[in-house]
Formats: C-alpha cells, sequence, structure tokens
C-alpha cells in the first residue's frame, strides 16, 4: 500500500528547495564536527554534482551486472542512494562505498537472490576488499534509512495505466503498446533525476505515457480529465496534470555532467573526507583497533561482573558467611 | 540438572544419560560406575575428603547441591538421638533452645567446625538422656500406629461405598424392571387413550432416575471432604468489561481514485486486456485477476497526493553514528 508507506511519510518532498535545504544541513553538519566551515571543504553543489556522477557510474554498473538486475532493484538501489545523501554528507561517507552498498541491499530488499562473492565477481579489483566494505556498510546504510527499505516505483502503475487505457479509451490495443517503449525509456531517464523524491510513482509514470504519447503526436488530457479522473473536482484535476507536466519537466532537465569537473572535485574529496571513514586510512585502522580492544575490554568487565554478581548471590542463598573477609 | 557430571570420571548427563550420582555421608558425589569400582571391597575411602565410607550407605543422589544431601544424611543420624518431644519439656523456652541446639549441631556436622567438640557433645547428651531416648522411640511406633489404623480405615469406607453403590445398581434394575410392567399392565387394561398413558410414564422416569441419584461423600485420610459441596454457592466473581465493542469498517486511505476491484475486472472488459494465466501458475494459485487489480490499484494510488513541506528537514535518529 503505497498511500500508507513511510515513503509518502517521510521520503517525499515538496520542492526542489526542499532536497537542497536538507542537503546544506547535512553539509553543514559535516563542518561543524570538524572545526568549523573551511575553504577545503566540499560546498554544497560540488557534494550534488558527485553524487550524480556516481549516480551514473551506479546506472553503468547496474545495466552490465551479470545476471542481468531487474528494473525494481535498480531503481530501488538508486532510491537508497538518494534517501541517504539527503542526510548525510559526501564528505562523511565516499559515495562510491554507498553505491556498491545500496545495490547490495537492493538485491536483498527486492529479492534479486544473489550472494556477496557474485556480487563482488562483477568488480574489478579486490574482490575480498570489496565484499568486506559492502557488507561492513550494510548495516550503516539501513540504519541511516532508518530503515525504511520498502520503496513504491513507478514500474507497475505504468503496468496499470497501460491495460485502463486499452480497456477505457477508444484506442486500439496496438497504439498503446507503442507507447509501451518510450515510457519505459523516460522512467530509465528518470533515475538520474530527483523526481522519484520529489512525486508519487503513480505521477511518474503517468507522465511517462503523456510524454511517450506526446511524442507520437497523441494528445492523453482527455483521458486523464474526463476518464481516470472522472470522479474528481476540477482543482484535483487540475493539480494532476500540472504535477504530470512537471515531472516531465524535471526528467527532461538533466543535464550532461562535466567530466574534468568532476574530477577535480574527486580530488578535493580526498583532501577533505572523514579519515575515520576512509578504510584506506591509518585513522580507520587505529579506529577498528580501537573499538575491538574496546570491545575485549567491556567484554571482559562483563564477564568480572557476572561472575562477582553470581557469587555473591550464590552466598546469599547457601546463608555462608565468608569468614576471610 | 542436566549437565551435572561425576567429579571423578568426569562423565556427563549428556554423554550417558542414564548416569546416576550417588552420594554418601560426607556429601561428595561420585557416579555410580566409579562405586562400583572404588568400592568393590565393601568399604574405602572418599577420593575427596578421604572419610572412610561403606559402599552400602551410597544412595542416589536428589539434590543438585551435595550439601543438602549431606544435612539430610547427618540430619537424619542426629534426630535419632535428640527425640524428644514437645511434651518432655516444662515450659516452651526450653524446648525451643533445644531445637536451637540441634540446629548447631547439624551446622557445625555439614560444615566441619567443631567436629570433635560437637561428638562430645552428642556422646554426652547420649549418655545423659538414654531413658528418654528408649522411651520415645517406642512412642514413634504410636505414630504409625495411628497410620496404620487410617489407612485401615480408609480401605473399610471404600468397600462400604462400593457395596452401596452395587446395591443401587440393583434397586435401579427392580424399579426399572416395575415400570414396565406397570405401563403394559396398563396399557391392558386402561381406558385411556394410548398416547396419553406413554406420556405420563415417560415423565415420571427421570424423577425417579433422579431419586436414586445421590452423591457419595468420602473422606480422604487428609481430612478433606470429597463429592460434598459444604458452603453453598460462591459467588460469581464479576468482571469488569469495559465498554461493548463496536464493528467500525476499516479506512482505506488510497490518496486517488476509486480502482476497479476483482468483479470490476470482469464485468468491465479489463481481462480482455490481459494475458490469462497458464494452468501451470493456477496450480500456484495465481489468477490473472490479482496481477491485474494490483497494477491498477498501484496506478490510481497517490495521484491525489501532494507533498507537504516536512516540518524539520532533520532526519529522525534512530540510528547513533559510529564515527
Amino acid at each position: 500500500m503505497f498511500a500508507t508507506s513511510t515513503q509518502v511519510k517521510h521520503w517525499i518532498f515538496s520542492s526542489p528547495d526542499e532536497l537542497h535545504k536538507c542537503r546544506e544541513l547535512a553539509n553543514s553538519k559535516f563542518s561543524e564536527s570538524h572545526g568549523g566551515a573551511q575553504s577545503h571543504f566540499l560546498q554544497v553543489n560540488e557534494e550534488r554534482m558527485l553524487c550524480r556522477h556516481f549516480e551514473n557510474v551506479m546506472k553503468e554498473f547496474c545495466v552490465k551486472f551479470q545476471p542481468p538486475m531487474p528494473r525494481n532493484t535498480i531503481a530501488t538501489s538508486f532510491a537508497y542512494f538518494k534517501r541517504f545523501f539527503l542526510h548525510n554528507s559526501v564528505m562523511n561517507y565516499h559515495p562510491k562505498h554507498i553505491m556498491l552498498t545500496a545495490v547490495y541491499l537492493a538485491c536483498k530488499t527486492e529479492e534479486f537472490n544473489i550472494s556477496v562473492a557474485q556480487y563482488v565477481a562483477n568488480l574489478p579489483g579486490k574482490r575480498e576488499k570489496a565484499a568486506d566494505l559492502v557488507l561492513s556498510n550494510e548495516l550503516l546504510l539501513m540504519g541511516k534509512l532508518n530503515y525504511q527499505l520498502t520503496v513504491h516505483h513507478p514500474w507497475r502503475p505504468l503496468e496499470g495505466f497501460l491495460i485502463d487505457m486499452k480497456t477505457r479509451l477508444d484506442i486500439s490495443d496496438k497504439t498503446v503498446e507503442g507507447f509501451r517503449k518510450g515510457a519505459e525509456d523516460f522512467l530509465d531517464g528518470s533515475l538520474l533525476s530527483e523526481v522519484s523524491l520529489l512525486f508519487p510513482p503513480s505521477h511518474i509514470a503517468l507522465a511517462a505515457v503523456v510524454y511517450s504519447a506526446q511524442k507520437q503526436g497523441i494528445q492523453l488530457t482527455s483521458y486523464i480529465s474526463d476518464i481516470l479522473l472522472a470522479s474528481a473536482d476540477d482543482a484535483q484535476k487540475g493539480k494532476v496534470l500540472g504535477a504530470v507536466k512537471e515531472v516531465i519537466a524535471v526528467v527532461g532537465n538533466v543535464d550532461r555532467l562535466q567530466r574534468d569537473k568532476v574530477k577535480q572535485i574527486e580530488k578535493k574529496l580526498e583532501i577533505c573526507r572523514n579519515q575515520n571513514n576512509n578504510p584506506e586510512s591509518s585513522a580507520f585502522k587505529k579506529r577498528k583497533d580501537r573499538e575491538l580492544k574496546d570491545d575485549d575490554r567491556r567484554r571482559e568487565q562483563k564477564y568480572a561482573r557476572q561472575a562477582a554478581q553470581e557469587k555473591r548471590e550464590q552466598a546469599q542463598v547457601c546463608g555462608i558467611v565468608d569468614v576471610s573477609k | 540438572m542436566d549437565d551435572y557430571e561425576c567429579p571423578r570420571c568426569k562423565t556427563t548427563k549428556y554423554r550417558h544419560p542414564s548416569l546416576k550420582l550417588m552420594v554418601n555421608v560426607c556429601g561428595h558425589s561420585l557416579c555410580e560406575n566409579c562405586v562400583e569400582l572404588l568400592f568393590a571391597r565393601g568399604s574405602g575411602s572418599c577420593p575427596e575428603c578421604e572419610t572412610p565410607l561403606r559402599r552400602s550407605n551410597f544412595r542416589i543422589q536428589q539434590f543438585e547441591d551435595t550439601l543438602v544431601e549431606k544435612e539430610v544424611d547427618i540430619r537424619k543420624r542426629i534426630l535419632r538421638d535428640y527425640n524428644k518431644k514437645e511434651s518432655d519439656f516444662d515450659t516452651l523456652n526450653e524446648y525451643n533452645d533445644y531445637l536451637e541446639e540441634i540446629e548447631t549441631i547439624v551446622f557445625n556436622l555439614m560444615y566441619n567446625t567443631d567436629v570433635e567438640e560437637t561428638k562430645l557433645q552428642i556422646e554426652q547428651y547420649k549418655k545423659d538422656n538414654q531413658a528418654v531416648i528408649k522411651k520415645n522411640k517406642s512412642k514413634l511406633s504410636q505414630d504409625e500406629n495411628y497410620i496404620d489404623a487410617m489407612l485401615e480405615e480408609e480401605e473399610q469406607q471404600r468397600l462400604d461405598r462400593r457395596r452401596q453403590a452395587l446395591e443401587e445398581e440393583k434397586k435401579e434394575k427392580v424399579a426399572k424392571r416395575k415400570h414396565k410392567e406397570d405401563l403394559i399392565d396398563e396399557l391392558m387394561f386402561s381406558d385411556l387413550p394410548a398416547d396419553h398413558i406413554m406420556a405420563t410414564h415417560t415423565a415420571k422416569v427421570p424423577q425417579a432416575a433422579m431419586d436414586g441419584h445421590r452423591a457419595g461423600a468420602a473422606t480422604f485420610s487428609s481430612g478433606i471432604r470429597v463429592g460434598v459441596v459444604t458452603s453453598g454457592f460462591l459467588p460469581i466473581p464479576k468482571k469488569d468489561e469495559g465498554e461493548v465493542y463496536h464493528h467500525t469498517e476499516l479506512l482505506l486511505t488510497t490518496l486517488g481514485p476509486p480502482a476497479p476491484n476483482e468483479e470490476d475486472i470482469v464485468t468491465a472488459g479489463y481481462m480482455n486486456h490481459v494475458r490469462s494465466e497458464e494452468d501451470k501458475e493456477r496450480a500456484g494459485g495465481y489468477t490473472f485477476k490479482l496481477a491485474c487489480v494490483r497494477a491498477l490499484q498501484d496506478a490510481m494510488q497517490g495521484l491525489f497526493f501532494t507533498p507537504e513541506p516536512h516540518t524539520s528537514l532533520e532526519q529522525e535518529e534512530s540510528y547513533n553514528d559510529v564515527a
């Protein structure tokens, strides 16, 4: 049920401005906790550009993935990635790592059954290291998503609109089937935009159909207002039509990234990123070491405490008074 | 209790399910096999405390804590001699002092404190109270007599009850036969219609049965009377049931125009545009309606949804940052 989902409650925002504000907040939080704003830190728009770059990388990775990945899984991984970097700064967590983890987690939640070994076989470079990275980030990602892992996508609504149009619209089945290819391409393209954080999936699916039909010279405005929303009032109809137009505009406005600029930002990130979360840095190793030792110590303390407690209880039960004390 | 082990051969209950631990007077446990092995000659010493033991004194350990076993042993031995009754004392205080003395002795022997002194004390007591001890020993048998008598009485009562039941059964049989004969007689000689006679007779029967059914009271040796309700009715406990439940239809929010349900799919002709299921799929419980309804519902849902600005842009943290 989409209407009662966490997606509606927490993950659909009213405007691109709101998204921007979220990212600004995450960015400022990072710089606050690392000694105030400094010139070598990344700006919000630079962070965004880097994220978009990695979205492109992710898409390529998913499309080339063996065995071929279902579209729902791809869309879910995009949703996780986008949601994660709404509330977290790129400087804190490297998008490359989060990207790999997001795809792996999406494989699980979308029931695209795959083992870690199979998963990292799709990656170049050292496999054990990659597997380690993915698994160690998995819980972090889930936690940062507040364990809201169910994501609704426009694919099924698209199917629904096609069936509905075939049935209720006076138009041949063949024409409707003709919309499919264009609509699916539109949805594929929409992954690279922010549209899934701004609109419910049904709006996106409707926009995809409308866009595809427009390309073939067919207007669906009458279908929407007279058939689909026959029971609604004019204000609601206007809202839906407006939303559809907006979705098309947002998806169409995705501009190309400038390669050289992205390269620059990546270099900058290497300097300012949180070394505690960089598995190659000495700070990270130190932290892991400390955590391990802390764990050991805590465990020892716990056992000692438990043993003492047990001893006391036993003495109490038996009524033995320790003479030596 | 499941994971105890023999302290000598380290066999556990897990590895040897029929393992039985035995204890002797010293309170150290040994498993059956070890007892057989160590005390093949009938006597030997405890492998832990070197106390000389007899094989015949080994018994199965009943308590997990061997200290308890030891105490039970000691208490039994002590009470054989310390068998005075409350009636042997003039005041309650004296009796209480006596009881406390017993406890002290048991405690001392249990934890091996002042063993020699305690033993001397017991010897002294035995010497001083020889006559009383002997007398009280026979007194104990009086208690046993009493129990025997009680058991006998119970047996007698049981037999009585059985005889009564047999008699009643016989009586009932006779009554039934008589009733049947009466009915036939009446049917033969009376002028009344047969239906009427039958009706009056059947009405009589349950009453007679009720008369014959008497609740048999029984008394057990524990003094509890069974089979008789002694004190009328118990008050029916009143329960606070709260408010009466009213069913209200669950509200389905879809944030969109109404979507067709499974019946509409057939009547409105949606099925003409959907691939119908194969036999193989139907075996698993799938019908094309399911997929079709779901797609349509998903398409309609959320169409009227317009996102509100979030009250707080900060994410509610349910997870503590590691770094």
